[in-house]
């Protein structure tokens, strides 16, 4: 269990979160590469379908960020 | 729901980050990664009944509607007139989540060849009593069908 590296499916709002990831980009801030991003309108377009069909797939952790 | 489903709320991360919060947001990834790793490997496989239920109670009408009426229910009141508090709604929302999930996991089990209550029940790991009243419940809804008897035990299948 030691080198495992966790699947995460990371739902950013485009104005949020996803402008914060961008700019910890910019800004060469180190953060884990474990995350799968995908950008959304507005944080509150993530329907609880979308968490669930997540897990389905495979991913072992999901983050909602607004 | 996550929990209900037995696959745990802790694998869901809810944050809330600004676009100016760079900083923030590394060390958010970072927390959850970290916990994420310690939860170990999600098998969507040994899951898969319960994701099954658990996706077709989410897109389902009655939790659709309980969710977007809850506003106006608890500061409008209901169309009888009757006041409801956050609380006791969220009750009802909470056991009608419970059942409808229980209801879909049955119906996933009918599916699957499970024929009789008892089946069903050892198989999903609900008690005796609770199957044969949401059975009774889904017949209601026609989602289900009483077939006969099979030595002596009522027979359902998924319509």
């Amino acid at each position: 269990m030691g080198n495992f590296e966790p699947k995460i499916v990371a739902f950013l709002c485009n104005w949020c979160a996803y402008a914060g990831a961008d700019l910890a980009g910019v800004s060469r801030l180190q953060y884990p590469p474990n995350m799968r991003t995908v950008r959304v309108m507005c944080s509150g377009r993530v329907d609880p379908v979308f968490i669930i069909k997540a897990f389905k797939q495979g991913c072992d952790g999901v983050l909602v960020a607004g | 729901m996550l929990d209900i489903a037995g696959i745990g709320k802790e694998r869901l991360h809810l944050a809330w980050v600004s676009s100016a919060e760079a900083q923030r947001f590394a060390e958010i990834v970072t927390d959850v990664t970290e916990s994420i790793k310690n939860q170990g490997k999600f098998d969507p496989d040994s899951f898969i009944f319960e994701l099954n239920a658990a996706e077709i109670t989410l897109a389902g009408e009655t939790l659709r509607w309980l969710v977007g009426k809850e506003v106006k229910i608890t500061t409008h009141g209901d169309v009888y007139g009757r006041n409801w508090d956050k609380e006791s709604f969220e009750s009802i929302l909470d056991s009608a989540l419970e059942r409808e999930y229980q209801m879909n996991v049955i119906f996933q089990a009918i599916k699957q060849g499970c024929k009789s209550v008892r089946d069903i029940s050892s198989k999903i790991g609900l008690d005796l009593m609770r199957v044969s009243y949401l059975l009774a419940d889904m017949e209601k809804r026609s989602i289900v069908e009483f077939t006969g008897m099979e030595d002596r035990k009522p027979v359902f299948a998924a319509l």
